[in-house]
Order: C-alpha cells, then sequence, then structure tokens
C-alpha cells in the first residue's frame, strides 16, 4: 500500500472528488492507458488531488492479475503536465508539511517504479510525454521503464527546480544519475534548462521521440511488447569508475559547488544542495538517496529564497496574460511591421522582431545605420544557426523578412511601427507624421523614446488612441524588460497589441503610466545619483560596486553608470530633475570626466578603465585620471559602515518606488516589483523591491529613511536631500502595518 | 499606335513595374550571395515598393540558368522566401541566356489566355555560386568503393586512385559551351565576326562606348530608379551595400582594351575578355498584368506590350538570334525597326552585336535566312543601348532578358520614345524579341 494520508496537507479549494484526476482505459487484454485527467486544472498539474488518485490507481493496478503494459499520458500528446504545485509551494511554511509532501510523491513514485522491477508480474510501464515536461512531470516519467516523447515544437523536458530555489526531490536528484550519469545530471539539473524533444533524446532523458500522432500506438505497443523497449545502459566505466567511485564523487561535488559559487555569489542555495545529492546519488541506496533529497528540500522551500524565486516566476506567468483581452483571447500575431531609426537601439529592435517571425522594415535617412544593423541581423542569426538555436531555414526566413529604406517607401501595409530616431520631439513628430499619412489609421505606432512623454509625441497624430510607449533597454537582445507606457489616450486594445509583440520577442512585458522616466529609470536615476554622490563623498568605486553586488544586484552602480555612458545616465538625470525637482537633483560633480570624454565603455574609460579586453570586467582598474578630473571632496565616506552606504543605495531607490507605487506608476505593486527585478536586475532572490522592504517592514522602512534624511551626509548637501523624504505613502502603511505586497 | 498582339486581341498587357538588384562581377562582392537570397530580397522589394499584397500575385515565374543545387525550382523557394504565400503557385523556366525574358512571355502568354491576371517574373542568376564538379574518373572511382561488398575490393577501387582525379569539372566553361557544336560562346563570336568582317578595332570601339555610356548614365542617375541597394550575404561588419553594377570601368579606353589578348581563338581572333560580356550576378523582378489589374492595384505602368517572337537559328552562329527574332516580332506589331525609338540588345560580345546590326541591314542575309526580299531595317546604334550595356553591367544569364525589357521600358520616358525592342541572342542558336509601347498612347 502507498501512504496516501492526505490529513492536515493543505488542498486547493477546487479539489475534486476523490478519483477525479486520473481516468484508466483498458484498450486490450492487458495494457492500461492511465491519463491524467484533473478537472480543476487545463493543464494536470501534479497536486495533492492527482497524487492521491495516482497513489489508488497504482495500488490498484499493481494487485491486477495479467496486467503486461501500462502507459502514463496526458489529456492530449501536447499536454501531460505541468510539475509540481507552484502555488501549493508558495503557501507552505513550514518544513514538515514539505517534507511530508514530498515523502508522499517519492511514495507514489516508488510504488510506480516497483511495478517495472518487482520480480513477480513485472509490468511494463511507459511514458508518453509531449508539451512541456517540467520537473516533477518529469520525475514522474523517469519512475517509469521507458520514456517516449512527442515530436512537437512545445515538448520541453527538464528538471527547472533550482530555478526556483528547490531541487527535484521526487526522485529526479536520484533516478537521473542512474539513468545518465553522474556528470550529466550534474550539468542538467543546476541549469534547470528544458530541452527540446530531440535535444533530450540525444542526452538519453527520455528513451525515443515519435510523431504526436502516433504517441498512443507506440507507447501501447511498446507496453505490450509488441515494439522492444530496449533503453541504452550506461557503459561499465561511465556507472562504476564515475558514477560509483567516492572520489569521482567528491571532485566532481566540489566543482560543482565552485561553478555555482562563482555565480551565484552566496545568494542561492539551492544548487548547491543539489549539487550535494547528486554527486552522492549512486553511492547511496535509492532509499537513501530519495531521503537526501527530501531533508534538502524541506530546507530550502521553507527558505526566503525559494519563496523569493516563486514569486518573480508567477509575476512573469502573471506578465504573460498581459496580451489577452477580456475573452482571454491575444491578438493575431502580427505579420508586418517597421522600425523608425536604424541606430544601435532601432536596429537591434528590427533584428529581433525580424527573427521573432515580423516582416520588418527598417528606415532610416543614413544608409550607413542600415548597413550596420543589417550585418549586425545577418551576425546574430549566423551565430543561432551555429549554435543550433536556428534551423537553416529558420535562420534564411529570418535574413529575409528585414527590410530596409533611406525613404518612407514600402511602409503603407505595415500593421505596427516602433520609433526609434532622435529624442528630440520635433523629429520624432516629423516622421511619425509622415508615417501615418502612409499606413493604415490603425497602424499603431509605438515610440521607444525613454526622455519624452508619450503624450506629448501621441498629441499632433491621428488618431491618438494607437500610439503607445515601448521602451526597450540596451543592450536589447540581452534586456529582458519591455515598460509598455500607457498614454491618456492609448486604448486597451493598443497596448494589449504591443504587449503580445513584446512577449513573442522574448520580452516581459509590463505596463507603466506616462511619467518621466516612466518606472525603471526613474528608479535607477536616485540610486545612481546616490552612488555618485557617495563617491564624491569619499567611499570609492570599487567599495559601493562590491556592497551593491553583495546585496544582490547583478552589476555594481558605477560600473553601470559606465556600462550605460555618463552623458547617457547625465541626460536621464537632467530629465528627471526637470520633471520631479530638487529630490532628482544630479551631482555636478563628475562634469568634468564627462567633458574631457570618458563617458564609460563606449570611449574605453570612465569611472573605470575599458580598454584591457574581457579580463578587465571581472578586476576592473579604476580610471588614473579620475581623481584628478572628478576628485572626491571629503574623506568622511571612507568611514561609513557599509550597512549605511548600501541603505543609501537602496533606499533611494526604494523610496521613489513607493512615490511610484502612491501615485499608481503600475497598476499593481506586483508590476512594479517585477519590472524591478528584470528592468534592473534587482536581486531576484528578495523577489522584488517591494517584497524586499516587506521583509523589513513599512515602519522599519520609515525609521531607516528618517535616520538617513537626518545624517550629515544628507544634511550637508545642497540638494537631493529631499530624496529621502518620507513618501506619504509610506507614512499610512506604517501606521496600518500594511504590506506592500499583500 | 495600337500594334495587335495577336494571341490576345482584347487584353492589354504591361510592365507595371520592376526593380532589379545591382549587378555584381562574379566571385567578387556577390561571392557568397545565392539565387534564392538574391531573387527573394529583389521580388520582396519591390511588392513591398509598389505595396502590391503578395495575395493579388496569380503565380511566380523565374528564370533561371544554373539552378542551385540545394534549392530545386528556385523559383518556388525565391516566392516562398519572398514572403508570397505558399498557395501562389511558383515555377522555374529556363531559355539559357534568355531565361528572365522566357519567364515574362510565359506570364504574357498566361495571361493573354486569360488564365492570370497578375504575374511576378524574376531573372536572377549567381554564376558565384556555380560549382566545381568531380570529375568522370573521380566519380567512377567513388561508384565502385560504393558497390564493392567486401573490404578488399574497396581497398582495390581505392588503390586505382591517381592525383589527376581531383582535376575539378568546371560548371561555367562546360555550360558557356554548345555540346551540339563544341563552340564556346566566345568561338561563335568570332565565328560571326569574320563572317561578317567585324575587325578588332571596331569591336574595341564598341565595348569601350558601352563603359562611357554605363558610367555616364550612372553619374546622371538613371539607374536609380530601376535599382535597390543590396547588402550581399557574406558582407563584413563596416561593409557597405551595393547600390551600382560594379562591373562598369570608368576610365576604359580603347588603348587599354587594344592590349588584350583574343582569349577563345589564340593568336589571331578578335574577342578578348575586354570586348565581351563579363560573368555576373544580377536578378532583375517585374510586375506582368493586364492594364485593368494595374490600375486596380493603383500602379502606373512602365510600358504595353505589342509582341514577342522567339525564334531559332545555326547554333554556331547564335549571336544573330535577335535578327531572327526581331524581325518576327516587329512584323507581329506591324512596325519597322526605323519606327523604334529605344533599342536594348544584349551584348553579350561587341562583335556580335556588331554582325547583328550588319545583318539587320543586309537585303542578302534577309533573303537567304528570312526569306523576304527586302532587310529587316536599319538598326541606330545611337539609339541602342543608350546606358551601355552586357558589355559593361554584366550578364548574369538568368536575368539579363528581364533587366532588358526593365531598362528598355524606363528608356521610352527617359527618351521621350513611342516604342521600344528589348532583344537578345541565346546559347544554342536561338533569339528573343518583345516589342514595347509607351503608355500615354
Amino acid at each position: 500500500m502507498i501512504d496516501v494520508d492526505l490529513t492536515g496537507l493543505p488542498l486547493p479549494a477546487d479539489a475534486p472528488e476523490a478519483g477525479a484526476c486520473v481516468e484508466l482505459e483498458r484498450p486490450e487484454a492487458g495494457l492500461v492507458i492511465l491519463r491524467l485527467v484533473p478537472p480543476h486544472r487545463s493543464l494536470a498539474v501534479l497536486d495533492l488531488p492527482l497524487m492521491r488518485d495516482l497513489a489508488v490507481a497504482i495500488d490498484e493496478l499493481s494487485r491486477e492479475e495479467g496486467l503486461k503494459g501500462l502507459v502514463i499520458t496526458g489529456r492530449e500528446p501536447g499536454s501531460f503536465a505541468a510539475g509540481a504545485d507552484i502555488d501549493g509551494i508558495e503557501r507552505v511554511t513550514d518544513e514538515e508539511t514539505v517534507g511530508r509532501t514530498v515523502r508522499l510523491g517519492q511514495a507514489v513514485f516508488e510504488g510506480l517504479h516497483a511495478l517495472s522491477t518487482r520480480r513477480k508480474g513485472r509490468v511494463r510501464t511507459i511514458a508518453a510525454v509531449g508539451g512541456p515536461v517540467p520537473g516533477g512531470a518529469f520525475e514522474l516519467s523517469l519512475s517509469c521503464s521507458y520514456i517516449v516523447a512527442a515530436d512537437l515544437p512545445s515538448t520541453k523536458i527538464g528538471l527547472p527546480e533550482t530555478q526556483l530555489g528547490i531541487l527535484p526531490a521526487w526522485g529526479g536528484c536520484t533516478r537521473l544519475p542512474r539513468r545518465v550519469g553522474v556528470p550529466a545530471s550534474l550539468a542538467g539539473i543546476l541549469a534547470g534548462k528544458l530541452l527540446p524533444a530531440k535535444a533530450a533524446y540525444k542526452k538519453g532523458w527520455i528513451d525515443r521521440v515519435t510523431p504526436a500522432e502516433r504517441l498512443i500506438e507506440v507507447a501501447s505497443s511498446l507496453a505490450m511488447g509488441r515494439l522492444k523497449a530496449k533503453r541504452r545502459a550506461r557503459g561499465f566505466v561511465g556507472a562504476w569508475l564515475v558514477d560509483r567511485n567516492p572520489i569521482a564523487a567528491s571532485i566532481l561535488e566540489r566543482g560543482a559547488i565552485k561553478q555555482v559559487e562563482a555565480r551565484a555569489k552566496g545568494h542561492y542555495p539551492a544548487p548547491i544542495e543539489a549539487a550535494k545529492v547528486v554527486a552522492w546519488s549512486c553511492l547511496r541506496s535509492r532509499a537513501k538517496s530519495l531521503e537526501a533529497e527530501a531533508v534538502a528540500a524541506s530546507k530550502l522551500a521553507v527558505g526566503s529564497v525559494c519563496k523569493s524565486l516563486v514569486g518573480v516566476f508567477q509575476l512573469m506567468e502573471a506578465a504573460k496574460k498581459l496580451s489577452k483581452g477580456p475573452d482571454g483571447e491575444a491578438p493575431a500575431p502580427l505579420e508586418r511591421g517597421a522600425v523608425l531609426g536604424a541606430g544601435v537601439m532601432g536596429g537591434a529592435i528590427a533584428s529581433l522582431m525580424a527573427e521573432k517571425g515580423v516582416e520588418t522594415r527598417l528606415f532610416d535617412i543614413a544608409p550607413e545605420g542600415i548597413d550596420a544593423a543589417v550585418i549586425l541581423h545577418r551576425k546574430e542569426l549566423a551565430k543561432k544557426k551555429k549554435r543550433r538555436r536556428l534551423e537553416r531555414h529558420a535562420h534564411d526566413a529570418a535574413v529575409d523578412r528585414l527590410t530596409s529604406s533611406t525613404e518612407l517607401i514600402g511602409f503603407d501595409r505595415v500593421e505596427l511601427v516602433v520609433e526609434a530616431v532622435a529624442e528630440v520631439l520635433e523629429v520624432k513628430h516629423d516622421v511619425l507624421g509622415k508615417l501615418a499619412e502612409r499606413c493604415a489609421a490603425d497602424t499603431i505606432l509605438a515610440t521607444n523614446t525613454s526622455s519624452l512623454s508619450v503624450d506629448d509625441i501621441a498629441a499632433p497624430l491621428p488618431n491618438p488612441e494607437r500610439v503607445v510607449g515601448m521602451h526597450f533597454f540596451n543592450p536589447v537582445r540581452k534586456m529582458p524588460l519591455v515598460e509598455i507606457v500607457r498614454g491618456s489616450k492609448t486604448s486597451d486594445e493598443v497596448v494589449r497589441e504591443t504587449a503580445a509583440l513584446a512577449l513573442r520577442m522574448g520580452k516581459t512585458p509590463v505596463v507603466v503610466k506616462d511619467v518621466a522616466g516612466f518606472l525603471v529609470n526613474r528608479l535607477l536615476g536616485p540610486y545612481l545619483d546616490e552612488a555618485i554622490r557617495l563617491y564624491t563623498a569619499g567611499v570609492s568605486p570599487e567599495r559601493l560596486d562590491r556592497l551593491a553586488e553583495q546585496f544582490g544586484m547583478p552589476m555594481g552602480p558605477i560600473r553601470l553608470l559606465d556600462e550605460v555612458g555618463l552623458d547617457i545616465a547625465g541626460h536621464a538625470a537632467l530629465s528627471l530633475h526637470a520633471a520631479y525637482g530638487d529630490r532628482m537633483a544630479p551631482c555636478t560633480a563628475i562634469r568634468p570626466l564627462l567633458e574631457a570624454g570618458h563617458l564609460g565603455k563606449k570611449t574605453g574609460s570612465g569611472f573605470y578603465e575599458h580598454s584591457g579586453g574581457k579580463s578587465a570586467a571581472t578586476a576592473p582598474q579604476l580610471n588614473p585620471k579620475l581623481s584628478a578630473l572628478a576628485p572626491q571632496t571629503s574623506t568622511e565616506g571612507a568611514e561609513l559602515a557599509d550597512s549605511v552606504i548600501v541603505d543609501h543605495l537602496t533606499f533611494a531607490m526604494l523610496a521613489e518606488g513607493l512615490r511610484a507605487l502612491g501615485e499608481g506608476v503600475t497598476q499593481t505593486p506586483d508590476e512594479l516589483d517585477l519590472a524591478t527585478v528584470f528592468g534592473m536586475g534587482f536581486a531576484p532572490f528578495r523577489g522584488g523591491l517591494l517584497r524586499w522592504a516587506d521583509t523589513l517592514g513599512a515602519s522599519e522602512v520609515q525609521r531607516r529613511l528618517e535616520s538617513l534624511r537626518a545624517s550629515k551626509l544628507v544634511q550637508a548637501r545642497g540638494a537631493g536631500a529631499a530624496r529621502f523624504d518620507t513618501p506619504e505613502l509610506l507614512e499610512q502603511y506604517a501606521a496600518e502595518g500594511r504590506k506592500f505586497r499583500p | 499606335m495600337a500594334g495587335p498582339l495577336s494571341h490576345a486581341p482584347d487584353r492589354s498587357i504591361v510592365i507595371a513595374a520592376g526593380l532589379r538588384a545591382p549587378q555584381a562581377k562574379a566571385g567578387g562582392q556577390y561571392a557568397k550571395e545565392t539565387s534564392p537570397h538574391l531573387g527573394a530580397a529583389v521580388a520582396r522589394e519591390l511588392l513591398l515598393r509598389t505595396g502590391v499584397d503578395p495575395s493579388e500575385i496569380d503565380a511566380v515565374i523565374c528564370g533561371c540558368v544554373g539552378q542551385p543545387f540545394d534549392a530545386a525550382n528556385v523559383g518556388r523557394v525565391i516566392a516562398l522566401r519572398a514572403g508570397i504565400g505558399r498557395d501562389v503557385p511558383a515555377h522555374t523556366t529556363a531559355r539559357n541566356c534568355a531565361s528572365g525574358m522566357q519567364a515574362v512571355t510565359e506570364a504574357i502568354t498566361q495571361i493573354s489566355a486569360g488564365v492570370a491576371d497578375l504575374h511576378l517574373c524574376v531573372g536572377v542568376e549567381v554564376m558565384s555560386s556555380y560549382p566545381l564538379i568531380m570529375g568522370e574518373k573521380l566519380t567512377q572511382m567513388f561508384a565502385s568503393i560504393f558497390q564493392s561488398k567486401t573490404l578488399g575490393g574497396r581497398l582495390a577501387a581505392i588503390a586505382k586512385f591517381r592525383p589527376s582525379f581531383l582535376a575539378p569539372v568546371v560548371a561555367i566553361t562546360e555550360g558557356l559551351t554548345d555540346p551540339t557544336c563544341d563552340y564556346i560562346m566566345g568561338k561563335t563570336a568570332e565565328q560571326i565576326a569574320r563572317d561578317f568582317g567585324i575587325s578588332r578595332a571596331e569591336s574595341d570601339e564598341y565595348a569601350c562606348q558601352s563603359h562611357v555610356r554605363a558610367r555616364d548614365a550612372r553619374e546622371r542617375g538613371r539607374f536609380d530608379r530601376e535599382l535597390m541597394p543590396h547588402m550581399p550575404l557574406g558582407a563584413r561588419e563596416g561593409a557597405r551595400s551595393l547600390t551600382a553594377d560594379d562591373g562598369i570601368r570608368d576610365q576604359q579606353t580603347v588603348e587599354a582594351l587594344a592590349k588584350m589578348r583574343p582569349y577563345f581563338e589564340k593568336p589571331d581572333g578578335i574577342v578578348t575578355i575586354g570586348n565581351s560580356c563579363g560573368i555576373t550576378d544580377g536578378a532583375t523582378a517585374l510586375l506582368i498584368c493586364t492594364e485593368e489589374k494595374a490600375e486596380e492595384l493603383g500602379l502606373t505602368p512602365l510600358a504595353r506590350v505589342l509582341s514577342y517572337s522567339w525564334a531559332g537559328c545555326d547554333p554556331r552562329r547564335m549571336g544573330l538570334g535577335p535578327v531572327f527574332a526581331s524581325a518576327a516580332a516587329l512584323k507581329e506589331a506591324d512596325c519597322r525597326l526605323s519606327d523604334v525609338g529605344v533599342v536594348e540588345l544584349n551584348e553579350a560580345f561587341a562583335s556580335q552585336v556588331l554582325a547583328c546590326e550588319r545583318a539587320f541591314s543586309s537585303k542578302e542575309f534577309a533573303k537567304e535566312h528570312l526569306g523576304v526580299g527586302r532587310a529587316v531595317g536599319t538598326l541606330d546604334l545611337d539609339r541602342t543601348n543608350k546606358n551601355g550595356g552586357a558589355i559593361a553591367i554584366g550578364h548574369p544569364v538568368g536575368a539579363t532578358g528581364a533587366r532588358l525589357l526593365l531598362t528598355a521600358a524606363h528608356e521610352l520616358e527617359e527618351s521621350d520614345e513611342e516604342l521600344a525592342l528589348a532583344t537578345l541572342c541565346i546559347g544554342g542558336g536561338q533569339g528573343g524579341a518583345v516589342v514595347l509601347e509607351r503608355m500615354s498612347t
């Protein structure tokens, strides 16, 4: 009997009655097809009701006389199961509950495993999967004797748990190493990537790939022995000299941990715990290894990192719905788009659009810009073809889809245009006005402006409801966020269409109000300026960067300034100052650095030297001219405690974030957090700016802000002190003890 | 002048629009180009510039001589890569050097038969991508290796290998040689030069004039209306897109041409690389439709098609093909050569153009070969190839036929003339000709 005691475990509110989640079909004697069909989910999730029903079914099948083969599959070949219940993970808070849930799942899968390995009445168990097969869904498959996957583009298989701050604990860390060996499992589990069917087959994660239409037929034949279900065995050398060799295990474990730590800087415990379990799994009995999984998972799942990462994951999933209308339907995919302006941003936007299937026409009056953009487009695509991310035909089609013109000819049938010309209102009016004369009245006019208002741009254009901001970040291909800026007249449909395009381009969209700096730049402004002020007050750039990175920013503020360019950052700061007044007043002390042409990475030097190639990026040297051009005016900063410096940086950002929240710049606090994580890389393990503030509590936030405001350093500065004023909203939250992200 | 197109007495068929890529010497700027990419780029750009919805197209016809091995029916590949819907059929047609014109006359025939209203015609040739082929002996060696079932047999087959097996067959040389008479094209030009007593000096002078005319045309922007800029595949960082034909030699002199050695018949021939067209890559796209369809699409047509003709002649004297074809096409259009103000006669070789000129005005030639008592007419060289020709801007074999039509159609307005003749000679002994009429009449 499989022990499935659910008493005290949190069942979902809409849990169906017992037995409803699985369906057994007996198409011929000796064969059972078990389908995962939970009525409360469109895509099966391995939640408690389903696990309960699965356990009962396996229990019954294990006693059934004459059973030869069992096929486990989903509703459709392209819809197996989505893995464990993510919402459930987010809700649990005590180790015991996690431990019970994990062990329950393990027991169910052990029961399934036993069917195909027991001495008497062995049953061929075939997992017939397709579509997404992540985490728990793959672990369920691994417990079968054979895995066959549908050859669909949507098929993606893997163990992504470490990305969510946990580890595969339903046998993934135990069964995958036994299947493909420890080194390959370490790589797969620590990276947490999902693989397409063919790639998963090549790595031995699954045993067969077959057309979706034949999935059930092939799986049935395998189950009944009509087709031979032979698995590739791990060779003797691999199995005994590597997987079961204690010396190899300890080397592999240390190597993996070292690699993880270099990347995670100590903030992410899950991959390390996973490495410890996986490295030794083949040296332990299956039971012991499973127990190690359970112990590690219980500890990780209740930790704050896991909660934060799951939270970010849920925010991302929510953002995917931005393109959907009230009827739940996303707009038809865009066929023809255009980009105006072939600068670095425009060229990259056009390239990405074309790559993702939009016929894209690029306009610029300067043929040099177009030529450079076309060459870069082809270079990016060639890289992807070489890495087999793009098949030859897809590569060729993507090359073909980007066309260009130095005149506004050939834009008549465009459905959406992204304007990325110079940041001058008249220039934008001119080019968008001319374009509007040529294309349809409902062609969406999106602007990639970062410093102008969408309403101002829309004002003279016909049909202003189709004007929207689509703010990409530089470099376009790398930065995952797009701010969709809703002007006062922008229609809902236009917002949805634009969000759909952002999603198609692989970006996470966040809808923001048309305020100066929108959201991300508005928050970055005081943070970066605070870093400059701390530098002039005597804190070394290296220390600033180190502390910010320790806090969890992907890159310190001074390095970020160099990366963005001091001129660009300065320009942004000025427009923020003009819009928000004193609290955004930029520090003028580094102006001589700009005037001498030290603009950052693009000129070879800014705060740091950037001439030394890649190695310089890991150990940057200060620009030797820095102290002469922009001298530190005090040594006071050197005396400051680390925590005070971090507070200066983070609370400058947080206070502005709270003001933006109060103004409703994003519709929900969740979206604000999403923008901070994806737009500025705000420590994902902290779950976002507001979530981090919630860990402190509103009154503690208020107390620290007040203490910063009263500090000598802030009092002494002429301008910019107001950024530490207590935002109205904060007082209210502190008084009521409310959370920013309930 | 309303000439009848006897196939379609009631349908007025027009060249509605056209566009071409700059033509580049093979192995140079387009060394890494492919016919599908180049052809699709031109076709797509033409559709974008005209604003024609691709779903309006009834069929795509593509002229191409050397289809790439990895793109069988290259016309279909081009159509799909140009963004034209899957439901629009496409085929590839070949009539050697006139393949691009063949595509257009097929369209004319189909439209005149009433089975279609709008065709996209593409002429394309990327001679840069012509392969080197394994020789016969090497091929046989591989065949016996694969056929033998024993290791010994395979080793025996391999043992027969000789380094000389590695000498490749050059596809382009083979392609330019007529297998029915073993004359390489240059040799046919030598043949008719002898027949008509064309001198080396005349040829060089004609060739030089082609470069001068092409240069002047380029300088005054004459090609702007038919050319699109093209960024070749394989362009490196910092490269600029090609905006003009790169075969035009700005400083060409007769003296320099005189120094070149005969290439095909040494030592006393008169045809040199300098007074022949170059091996070139290029693509041209044209929209061919009824006049009503053009109006419906909001297009202002470039020219109306009055007639066309294909004719055969002696393969050894293939260069005279234009005389045969033009005589027939003019007759069908019910006009005389002297009525024609614009002539585009492909410059395969300088001596070949000059031989055609003699043949056109020769009573004996007309009597012997055309069975009429009167010469076809005088070919006015001042009104022929006014913007230079293939000697300067090259002859991408599959594309030229369409390119001549595009240039001739534009030239009607440029030169303020009423009638144009586009004609060319065809390896294997044929000629093709199309008579066009200016739209304003």
